[in-house]
């Protein structure tokens, strides 16, 4: 067979449901399924299953002899009960990748495999793409040639049938199937890759079991990053799902204003457990935000600001700037308060800037144009920020003293979400 | 994958007031779905079966509640063990195949039940006097708007208040003084006609008290809610308290119909004359009445139809959704709500429709398609691997297996009556 020499792609559809037969011709049953062996990019196929009148039966793939019409085996073929539990690094594929949602880490979105897509060469079969194209869909209907040939009769230069809408194995991550050590490094580095932002929503859509899995494969610095941007609901149910250590490390990890809002949701008793398992400052910080009501400017605030004295220069502000650069969502002024902490003025970053290098914070700030309590509500906060053009709203106590700032993508946030 | 059941350790304590705020906190789909059972389709349905009928139906409500306990109990526990929504699971455990037929399946019927709810729209604008070309229309594009650009969840809680209405039916019932011993007697008295008028009846009555579209819908809103299989045995509540409100307004509907418009010997051919049912309550103010129940109602489904209907459809076949996707992103999903809500209504203004009848017809379509859907939920919710110890218990599957039989064999005399009478005329 000259095929077994050149290189050809097959189609996962058009394997499935294939006769199965031993070298003397008798029929063993129809090929079900195809186990591949994840620990390399492109998957090879390991064996396959072949579902017979006696139930299931699993079959290396060495043994297959020839695959045309149908798959022929070699004389010395043994097959045996397919494992109970999921193996580690093996992936089923019918079972476990066909007709799921998988991450297109690419699109940065969730799709559904309509069919895998096999590279041939000299016997082995490897996996290559993820189909997940309308085409995909008409070929699993039975309807390739009758819909290719209407759609070329009427459109002939329609993109369904130049366009290959094919995902490459590499850039998705299948949620359903038990992953090995090698494939959860993989899928950490890949799913780190994405946007919080967008990793965030795919959890959003994903269904409770999957999420938990994904959420499970993240680093602590990528799952942090992808609870801030979820809702606190969201970050509550997923905080719970993991050990109460890896949770205070990703808490730790979130703006302390993100992690409070997820705090809030748990019930008291196992806030009270995280709180204990996070470091001291990070948690103290925490702690004081719960105080708050989380619709409340204290709520919404971040602790994150520089705060001087008067008599701090440019250059010891500039200075603080880059050594808290890690901790400091956004930088956008330099508060100045006194020695008992009352908040006398700003010196934005431009002010900044533009001084000498040794003016003293006292003589160059401004006047702070608006400041609220911690008991505001967001209807306060948001006319504050929009009446003075403010990218951050100081918040401060009934004493006058600085607890932290409101800042407009967190303003934002909340009125976007209320509608 | 069910969770690992005793992964936490100990049974937490519960003091019934805890136990209170959980249920509060679960409770929702179930007498949501059940307010959004009783749309246009539904209340023409009930005021036909107990007009035309009298109380020659009544026994049939008692067994079609406990089927429909019995099957929303099932789409609950099968939404909130796998997390997933019911469509999801068809096509991950029956292919693309079985998808594809059971999606069109779908579409069409939760089609002729939009074109149901614009017929209710303009059914009762008509008792306001307003003319269907007008309010249809308008109502359409006002659906449109507010499904895409409004905040449908504050509107839900109108439509849901504004369904109160139905407790008019009961109240009326009583003042309409039927002679209640052969209430009793009726409701417990089996009577079967073999005529292809009474059997369509039948499952019309059915299909629109266990809605295939109901199964898709609650079970989507319970995984939204995010239910967890600890809390299940709230749901439960939640889903019999929605099942026996959706019972007592048919119940009711049916009875305060069989003791005016059928004593009174009124044929129902439009809604003015459905609203005589409310006359003994409301007296010349029954048809507003009647109008605004089966205006809010239809306003409420209208929404909800096409909108879910698109959901699972594209969900199954991996397209985009969601209403906080741009046009071009999730143009599938899109097309699929615009297209039904003007389908839907486009329908409805064909001149001369009597309107009654197209509304029974898409509950008669609802109660042919059901036992092919419940055939599906039945599969799914005796798989081992997928519900492990949730799994149906035996007597659930005599009853669910039994309402696909006995809807089957309805369906199958239906056609086998409408042929011979075909070949007859």
């Amino acid at each position: 067979m000259n095929d077994t020499e050149n290189a050809r792609f097959l189609y996962l559809s058009s394997l499935l449901g294939k006769k199965v037969v031993g070298a003397d011709g008798s029929l063993l049953g129809r090929l079900s399924d195809l186990v591949v062996h994840t620990g390399e990019p492109y998957p090879p196929v390991e064996s396959l299953v072949v579902r017979s009148r006696s139930g299931k039966l699993q079959l290396p793939w060495s043994s297959v002899a020839q695959m045309n019409g149908e798959v022929r085996l070699k004389p010395e073929a043994q097959p045996s009960a397919p494992p109970e539990a999921p193996v580690p690094d093996r992936v089923r594929l019918a079972e476990e990748i066909l007709d799921r949602q998988i991450v297109d880490v690419e699109g940065a979105k969730l799709v559904r495999v309509n069919d895998l897509h096999f590279l041939e060469v000299k016997g082995t079969l490897r996996v290559a793409h993820v189909d997940v194209s309308l085409r995909g869909l008409v070929r699993r209907l039975g309807w390739e040639r009758l819909v290719d040939g209407a759609v070329s009769l009427v459109r002939p230069g329609a993109s369904y049938l130049r366009v290959e809408n094919l995902l490459s194995w590499k850039l998705v991550q299948p949620i359903e199937s038990a992953p090995g050590r090698v494939r959860i490094e993989v899928a950490q580095r890949l799913l780190a890759t994405l946007h919080p932002a967008d990793l965030a929503e795919i959890m959003e859509e994903l269904d409770r079991h999957q999420r938990e899995v994904l959420f499970k494969r993240l680093d602590v610095e990528t799952a942090a990053e992808a609870l801030e941007e979820t809702s606190p609901e969201l970050a509550t149910e997923l905080l719970e799902t993991v050990s109460p250590e890896k949770a205070a490390d990703i808490l730790e990890e979130m703006a302390p204003d993100e992690a409070a809002d997820a705090l809030a949701e748990l019930p008291s008793e196992a806030r009270r457990e995280l709180l204990d398992a996070m470091e001291r400052p990070e948690a103290a910080e925490v702690q004081e935000l719960l105080e708050y009501s989380p619709r409340s400017a204290g709520g919404l605030m971040t602790p994150a600001v520089v705060e001087l004295r008067p008599e701090a220069t440019v250059a010891d502000a500039l200075a603080e700037i880059r050594r808290r650069a890690e901790d400091l969502p956004f930088v956008y002024e330099v508060f100045v308060s006194d020695a008992i902490g009352t908040l006398k003025g700003l010196c934005t970053l431009k002010d900044l800037v533009l001084a000498e290098a040794g003016t003293p914070l006292g003589k160059l700030m401004r006047e702070t144009p608006a400041t609220v309590g911690t008991g505001a509500d967001l209807q306060e906060v948001a006319v504050a920020a929009t009446k003075y053009n403010l990218l951050s709203v100081p918040v401060v106590d009934a004493s006058g003293a600085l607890k932290g700032m409101v800042t407009v993508d967190d303003i934002l946030a909340e009125v976007v979400n209320a509608r | 994958m069910p969770a690992e059941p005793g992964a936490a350790g100990e049974a937490p304590r519960r003091s019934p007031w805890r136990s209170l705020s959980i249920f509060l906190a679960v409770v929702g789909p179930g007498l949501i779905t059940a307010s959004v059972d009783n749309d246009a389709g539904g209340i023409t349905t009930y005021s036909l079966a107990g007009s035309q009928f009298g109380t020659k139906l009544l026994w049939t409500l008692v067994p079609i509640t406990v089927a429909l306990i019995v099957v929303q109990e099932m789409s609950a526990r099968l939404g909130v063990v796998t997390g997933k929504g019911l469509a999801d699971l068809i096509r991950e455990n029956f292919g693309v195949r079985t998808t594809f037929w059971m999606s069109l399946a779908l579409i069409v019927a939760n089609l002729a039940n939009t074109i149901a709810e614009f017929a209710g729209v303009a059914a009762s604008l008509q008792i306001f006097r307003v003319p269907p070309w007008l309010s249809v229309p308008l109502v359409a594009v006002g659906v449109w708007f507010l499904v895409l650009k409004g905040s449908y969840r504050v509107v839900e809680k109108v439509f849901l208040v504004a369904s109160l209405m139905y407790a008019a039916y009961p109240v009326s019932l009583v003042l309409a003084k039927p002679d209640w011993g052969e209430v009793a007697l009726a409701a417990v008295t089996p009577h079967f006609e073999a005529s292809g008028a009474y059997v369509a009846m039948l499952i019309g009555l059915v299909g629109t008290t266990i809605a295939p579209w109901m199964q898709f819908y609650q079970q989507a809103a319970v995984v939204e809610k995010g239910i967890a299989v600890e809390e299940l045995r709230f749901t439960r509540i939640d889903v019999v308290l929605g099942c026996i409100v959706t019972g007592v307004v048919a119940y009711s509907i049916v009875l305060a119909c069989a003791a005016t418009l059928h004593r009174a010997g009124i044929k129902v051919e439009t809604a003015d004359q459905a609203a005589m049912a409310l006359a003994p309550l409301a007296g010349r103010y029954a048809s507003w009445l009647f109008a605004f129940g089966l205006f809010n109602a239809s306003l409420f489904a209208a929404a909800i139809l096409p909108l879910s209907t698109a959901y699972y459809v594209t969900e199954s076949f991996g397209w985009e959704s969601g209403i906080d996707k741009k046009w071009g992103e999730a143009r599938q999903f899109y097309w699929l709500f615009t297209g039904m809500v003007i389908l839907g209504a486009a329908v409805v203004l064909l001149p001369r429709l009597p309107l009654v009848q197209i509304m029974l017809v898409s509950q008669i379509v609802n109660g042919i398609l059901l036992p092919f859907i419940l055939i599906f939920m039945l599969r799914l919710a005796n798989d081992v691997k997928l519900m492990g110890p949730f799994r149906n218990r035996r007597w659930f599957n005599a009853v669910a297996w039994g309402t696909s039989a006995v809807m089957i064999a309805l369906t199958a005399y239906l056609v086998a009556a409408g042929l011979r009478d075909l070949l007859a005329g």
